[in-house]
């Protein structure tokens, strides 16, 4: 009796736990995608210029619109069974797609520069190629993290408000951190450490479910294995 | 309860006293450059005009400040008002005779107007991202554009990358590197990357002028750019501002001793008739200033010019 307590105020913890990473996680998506806005303007200001309102305007459009499609997609992954082991896959993508940005940032936009596109419809469409993937992929993750988080439908609003304040803020953190202080260093290597964190933080999901099916499978055989010696 | 009034009380007049002070330190600044005549906010900077008997001054940027972008004399156009447009001769000192000249920044239009009256048959292109920038400068500073002078509405570092997608890349003789104010500086025009693509559109023998501060570490960090892109590099320092010219010559334009310098600016002079002293301008040369062992050169990758420009350093 004592012992099956201890185990379910043991399984409330690990549950605690994982809520608060699911939250982290969002968090850490909601940074990264304001840290890529930011550094977008740096990586197309060489190509498109300075033209201040075009790049910008270009750079959050294509943010907009990218992190719309991610949470349209994210809602829809978020009901299937295997939401996790889809969330890890998502984070490793596209932190191999920063990951390698940086060595196709300038064929990318040298290319749209000889096509003869000005500034502003080249600008958009080199933050599209770029920046549109990785966006939409980060946009998946809130919408998942809500389903997540929600074992009864009474809570939803609460948590969908929970994951949205705290990425958000995380958002804003990314946003002053990236304008003041991350610019001071090289902004390919910037963005690469942060495809790295994310792709380890995928891969970390992954693992993560990888274990918790193994255990599922291990006790059902457990279960079956009892059942049967008697 | 009285106490509490008092304190209101005190705290609003001082909220009046420091409003108004700060007014009359508006007042005292605009007064050194006159009289507030034409404001005009542009995409990119609060464009102001200011007039004090016949001298107009142009100012981008904060209206309190006593930074102005351009300066001229009406009842003498010929007049330097400002050292930098003067010391933005020296390119002339490498490259005595240009026939196509690129200017970066149009801001007045005194640097192209004074070449072109010293040069008639000069060829100027200038570069200026401000659409409202050249009629103001055409209304108030007494620019004009012909044939020989053509102004270009687009980021500097877009009209090059276009030049040197054409064929054959035109060459110029001089290009001015002028795009900046002092509260801010673009990034993308500074860095390795660009100058390469300037280097791209200069003639052999012609050389790059740009306009920059010296006492900040930005300034290292800019030589050792030019340095690293070209080679050679020299600066003219200024004696009344904290502007400082970097020369760097092409392939085959030379690099110049003080005495050079002298002695081809006493040739200038004699020949141009120069309303100014270029002399004064050949003096300020420091033939072989290095950067800070520390610098860094400036990339598309890391630039952190602004905050670099806020690092003073004492020369």
């Amino acid at each position: 009796m004592e012992q099956r307590s201890s185990k379910k105020t043991g399984g409330a913890n690990r549950r605690k736990l994982r809520d608060v990473a699911i939250v982290l996680i969002a968090c850490a998506c909601g940074w990264f995608v304001m840290e890529l806005e930011i550094l977008g303007v740096r990586v197309l200001a060489p190509y498109f210029g300075s033209a201040v309102y075009v790049v910008t305007g270009s750079v959050i459009g294509v943010f907009l619109l990218s992190l719309s499609a991610g949470y349209m997609l994210g809602g829809w992954l978020s009901r299937k069974t295997n939401n996790k082991q889809i969330l890890g896959i998502n984070l490793m993508v596209a932190g191999a797609w920063l990951c390698a940005m940086p060595f196709f940032i300038e064929p990318v936009c040298d290319r749209i520069f000889n096509i003869g596109l000005d500034e502003k419809w080249g600008s958009l469409l080199a933050a599209l190629i770029l920046f549109g993937t990785p966006t939409l992929l980060l946009g998946t993750v809130s919408p998942t993290a809500v389903r997540l988080l929600t074992t009864r439908a009474s809570d939803s609003g609460l948590n969908t408000g929970l994951v949205l304040a705290l990425s958000t803020l995380a958002s804003f953190a990314g946003c002053l951190v990236t304008a003041f202080y991350l610019v001071l260093f090289s902004m390919r290597l910037t963005i690469c450490v942060s495809g790295a964190v994310l792709a380890a933080l995928g891969a970390t999901i992954l693992l993560q479910a990888a274990v918790q099916a193994g255990r599922v499978l291990y006790q059902n055989d457990e279960v079956t294995r009892k059942e049967g010696s008697r | 309860m009285k106490n509490r009034i008092l304190k209101v009380v005190l705290i609003l007049t001082s909220c009046v006293a420091v409003f108004l002070q700060s007014l009359f330190i508006g007042v005292a600044i605009a007064d050194s450059i006159g009289q507030l005549i034409y404001k005009k906010n542009s995409l990119y900077h609060r464009i102001s005009v200011y007039q004090y008997a016949t001298i107009v001054s142009l100012q981008f940027g904060r209206q309190q400040s006593v930074d102005v972008q351009s300066q001229i004399d009406m009842s003498n156009l010929r007049r330097h008002m400002l050292e930098y447009t003067r010391m933005s001769f020296c390119g002339l000192l490498y490259k005595p005779q240009p026939n196509r000249i690129l200017v970066l920044g149009l801001g007045g239009g005194v640097i192209p107007r004074e070449m072109q009256y010293y040069f008639p048959s000069l060829e100027t292109h200038v570069v200026e991202i401000d659409p409202e920038v050249p009629a103001i400068a055409k209304k108030f500073f007494s620019f004009r554009e012909n044939d020989k002078l053509k102004v270009h509405i687009a980021d500097g570092r877009m009209f090059i990358k276009k030049q040197l997608r054409s064929d054959p890349v035109p060459k110029y003789d001089l290009i001015i590197l002028d795009a900046f104010n002092s509260d801010y500086i673009p990034f993308h025009l500074m860095t390795k990357e660009f100058l390469t693509e300037v280097k791209g559109v200069l003639a052999e023998d012609g050389v790059v002028v740009a306009n920059v501060f010296y006492s900040n570490r930005l300034f290292d960090a800019e030589l050792k750019t030019f340095l690293a892109v070209f080679d050679r590099c020299q600066a003219f320092v200024g004696i009344d501002s904290g502007n400082a010219m970097l020369v760097a010559p092409g392939k085959t334009a030379p690099t110049l001793t003080v005495k050079e310098a002298l002695a081809q600016a006493k040739i200038l002079q004699q020949k141009h008739k120069l309303a100014f002293d270029m002399t004064t301008v050949a003096k300020q040369l420091k033939p072989d200033i290095l950067p800070d062992p520390n610098a860094k050169v400036l990339t598309d990758d890391r630039a952190p010019v602004n905050w670099l420009k806020e690092q003073e350093t004492n020369k």
